[in-house]
């Protein structure tokens, strides 16, 4: 812009240099009370004025007007400027107590030299409209659109253009916005100071800007007053130097830094950054989260406070010293939480660093995480942890040879420093452990997790989880020790594990389940044996079955197998009301117990109905779920091949909740 | 010879995609359809108002757009965006998930399509919709 300025300066002075001497040379011939002077069109590329005329009346004073005046490419009508006192000698022209009619409260002084070609123009405004001021002022910028302006500018220059420009301005309720509303303001309130000059091609400025009050929405920051900034730095035309700056973030803390911006190329070139004691919650809250996307991290809270020093350069973070106090991060569905995080993290692009990071505790799933401390080793983008544990309740978890890193997509098509299109979704954080888990009390477990009481011990050896940016793989075996059985997972992976619906596949396989143990956990009518259960196909979609073959039977072995009359009919429930009235209407229901030679059950889910059979597939429409042996024996048949499984889940629902009215017809 | 060819292969072709289509059942459920149908169910009430007042629109290929940003308040409209982009979202991974639930995850384009045809037509009026590169009220 202030190229432009000076281009235009150098081409006004010689308009008016010339139109001057027409002057002059016509004052001298007419001898008259008040001077007139009519002065063809001045076209210049970025000027033009047409309709000039200057009457000096003999008080003096003067009055320009020039009915119509375009500079760079905006358009003034009317232009009329009064000088209560002005003076023109062959070597100078001034103008006191100057006024534009189309900016009452403004008023301009200025004063040209011809010998030397110096010049110097200055404003005072007091409550200027700035819509009315933004008419003045170059159309590429965004201009005020509402508000006053009150303060002074001074710009002055010679003959090579512009030397030193001034500006000291109040701000009252000022507002701009631009065509798409997606960068605007309302209601500024504030101070704006501002100095530059010029030494051959190089300009030093220094500025301050208090903001007190108002917003500003600069997509996607929305901003409220409180800020301040002061700064000082250098210009060449090409590159703009912040030699140095302060910045006051409200309720966040204070920020130093300065920076190299590459004008022509628009990019940071370097920056260096220092903040103390800043406060991590409002901090991310106001400048970090509104540039992520959704997902976990966007929907997480920060806490604490931290020291940072950042050193970019090169188009990349060179160093990052950070120093966390009592730090922590959730996110918002309780899904994780690492809290009391403490650390000196000396980061360096290109040199390997340990940095120790204790925390005080967390959460994950609603399973309460205690403390601990680990040695994070760091490689640039990679980080690793030979050996952490995280204590889970009453046991841990025991990583081995966690590795994170940054993996850039476009890296696979050999551009380097070129994102291609095609493969940008593969810019993500990889990560893998192995793991092993040690006697987590189930009892513990499935309370934090919210489910029914079970017992137990969660244990087992992972020997990889992998995330690959899209989905969790599980390599080996999840082991459970649970009911007096053993549960185990395999394949499992978890597709979009952080969006809105995860998908989860693999297998279960479940091993001599104490029917007595079981059943009481889930208050469904005392069973007693061991049943073995294999679910196959598994999928899960936001954590709710979509489809699986799972079977259900009487595990080998010798053991006693017993079965409640309540238990019974809570099977017999399950299938429908029909079974159960027989049972009550009929002599079996002198006994409380039976006793039985084999259960079985399965259910293919697709599409959200259970295709279900028994112990084998039985003839017909019938099948056998429970069949009888010893004294008394009983057995208990299904009638329905295929239900909703919301419909079974909510029949479950009603025998485990113990009120189960059994109808009778 | 070769032309006739052609145009017996084309012609097959669009009978067979078309009768594909038909049997394309958008009503299909799957617990990934629910939780989607389920947050764009809650996030309708929230951008009611914006489609009411003009300031979101419904693009001609069925997705939602900032509209007129400048009607929306300043602390709102950054808001406004997120409501936009995530309802954009869990459309396109609506379509997807039909048409994974369908056993055809190719369909995806044109039930995209069909669905794009249903949101423009059930617009309520006094919405905008855009048709034609500019914006029509309805």
């Amino acid at each position: 812009m202030l190229q432009a300025v000076t281009h235009l300066q150098k081409q006004l002075g010689q308009c008016i240099q010339t139109a001057l001497y027409a002057l002059l040379l016509f004052a001298s011939i007419a001898d008259a009370a008040e001077f007139s002077l009519n002065i063809a069109d001045i076209a210049a590329p970025d000027f033009t004025a047409r309709g000039i005329v200057l009457i000096l009346p003999e008080n003096g004073s003067a009055d320009l007007r020039i009915a119509e005046l375009h500079v760079q490419q905006r358009g003034l009508r009317n232009v009329h400027l009064h000088c209560a006192s002005f003076a023109l000698s062959t070597a100078s022209m001034n103008c006191h107590g100057g006024s534009l009619a189309q900016l009452p409260g403004m008023s301009l002084e200025f004063d040209y030299r011809f010998d030397t070609g110096k010049w110097q123009v200055s404003a005072a405004l007091r409550n200027v409209p700035g819509k009315q001021f933004a008419a003045f002022l170059p159309a590429s910028m965004l201009l005020p659109t509402q508000g006053r302006l009150s303060g002074t500018l001074r710009i002055s220059g010679e003959a090579s253009g512009v030397a030193a420009v001034a500006a000291d301005m109040q701000l009252a309720d000022a507002g701009f916005s631009d065509a798409s509303g997606l960068h605007a303001a309302e209601k500024l309130r504030g101070t704006v100071k501002f100095a530059a000059v010029r030494k051959a091609a190089l300009w030093t400025w220094q500025g301050n800007i208090a903001w007190q009050s108002g917003e500003i929405f600069w997509q996607p920051l929305y901003l409220r007053g409180g800020h301040r900034i002061s700064a000082s730095g250098s210009f060449d035309g090409a590159r703009l130097k912040v030699e140095q700056a302060i910045v006051d973030l409200p309720e966040v803390g204070r920020v130093q830094f300065a920076a190299l911006w590459d004008m022509k190329q628009s990019t940071l070139a370097e920056c260096t950054a220092h903040g103390e004691n800043l406060a991590l919650e409002k901090f991310f809250a106001d400048y970090a989260r509104p540039f992520l996307d959704k997902g976990a991290l966007a929907e997480s809270h920060l806490y604490g406070h931290a020291d940072a020093d950042w050193q970019y350069r090169n188009g990349a973070t060179q160093s990052l010293r950070l120093a966390l106090r009592d730090a922590g991060i959730a996110d918002a569905e309780q899904r994780f939480a690492l809290l009391g995080v403490n650390s000196e993290i000396d980061w360096q692009a290109d040199a390997p660093r340990t940095a120790n990071i204790a925390f005080a505790g967390g959460a994950l799933l609603g399973v309460p995480l205690g403390s601990g401390q680990w040695a994070v080793q760091m490689r640039g983008m990679e980080f690793s942890v030979a050996q952490g544990v995280l204590p889970v309740l009453d046991g841990k978890i025991e990583l081995h040879d966690f590795n994170l890193h940054h993996e850039a997509g476009y890296r696979e098509t050999g551009q380097a420093g070129k994102p291609c299109s095609g493969c940008s979704q593969d810019v993500a954080w990889h990560w893998q452990f192995a793991a092993s888990l040690s006697r987590i009390s189930m009892e513990q477990f499935s309370q934090a997790a919210g489910w029914p009481k079970m017992l137990g011990t969660l244990a087992g050896r992972i020997p990889k989880v992998s995330y690959d940016g899209h989905e969790i793989d599980v390599d080996g075996a999840l082991l459970f020790n649970v009911f007096d059985g053993t549960v185990v997972a395999t394949q499992l992976k978890l597709a979009d594990p952080f969006g809105r619906a995860p998908r989860l596949s693999g297998s279960l396989t479940m091993r001599e389940l104490d029917l007595d143990l079981l059943t009481r956990t889930f208050s469904f009518g005392n069973m007693q044996g061991r049943i073995d259960v294999d679910v196959n196909n598994l999928e899960l979609q936001d954590w709710q079955p979509a489809r699986f073959d799972a079977r259900v039977f009487s595990s080998a072995g010798d053991y006693p197998k017993k079965i409640s009359q309540k238990a019974v009919q809570n099977i017999s429930a399950l299938g429908g009301a029909g079974a159960v009235a027989a049972i009550q209407r009929s002599y079996l229901s002198f006994f409380k117990d039976f006793g039985y030679e084999r259960i079985g059950w399965s259910c293919a889910l697709r599409n959200g109905v259970c295709a279900m059979g028994g112990v084998d597939d039985g003839n017909g429409g019938a099948y056998v779920i429970v069949k009888g042996g010893g004294i008394p024996a009983i057995t208990v048949m299904g009638y329905n091949r295929s239900v909703s499984w919301d419909e079974l889940i909510t029949r479950l629902k009603r025998v485990t909740q113990n009120n189960m009215q059994a109808v009778v017809k | 010879m070769k032309h006739l060819t052609k145009f017996w292969f084309v012609l097959f072709a669009i009978c067979v995609s078309a009768a594909a289509l038909a049997e394309a059942d958008l009503k299909a459920s799957s617990p990934g359809i629910a939780v989607l149908k389920q947050s764009m169910h809650a996030r309708h009430v929230q951008l009611r108002p914006y489609l009411d007042s003009g300031a979101v629109g419904v693009t001609s290929d069925g997705m939602f757009a900032v509209r007129d940003a400048g009607s929306v308040p300043l602390a709102q409209r950054q808001e406004v965006n997120a409501l936009v982009a995530a309802e954009n979202q869990d459309r396109s991974a609506l379509y997807a998930e039909i048409a994974n639930a369908n056993g055809h995850p190719e369909w995806q384009a044109e039930i995209r399509s069909t669905f794009a045809q249903r949101w423009i037509q059930r617009a309520h009026p006094g919405w905008w919709v855009q048709s034609g590169g500019g914006w029509n009220q309805k």
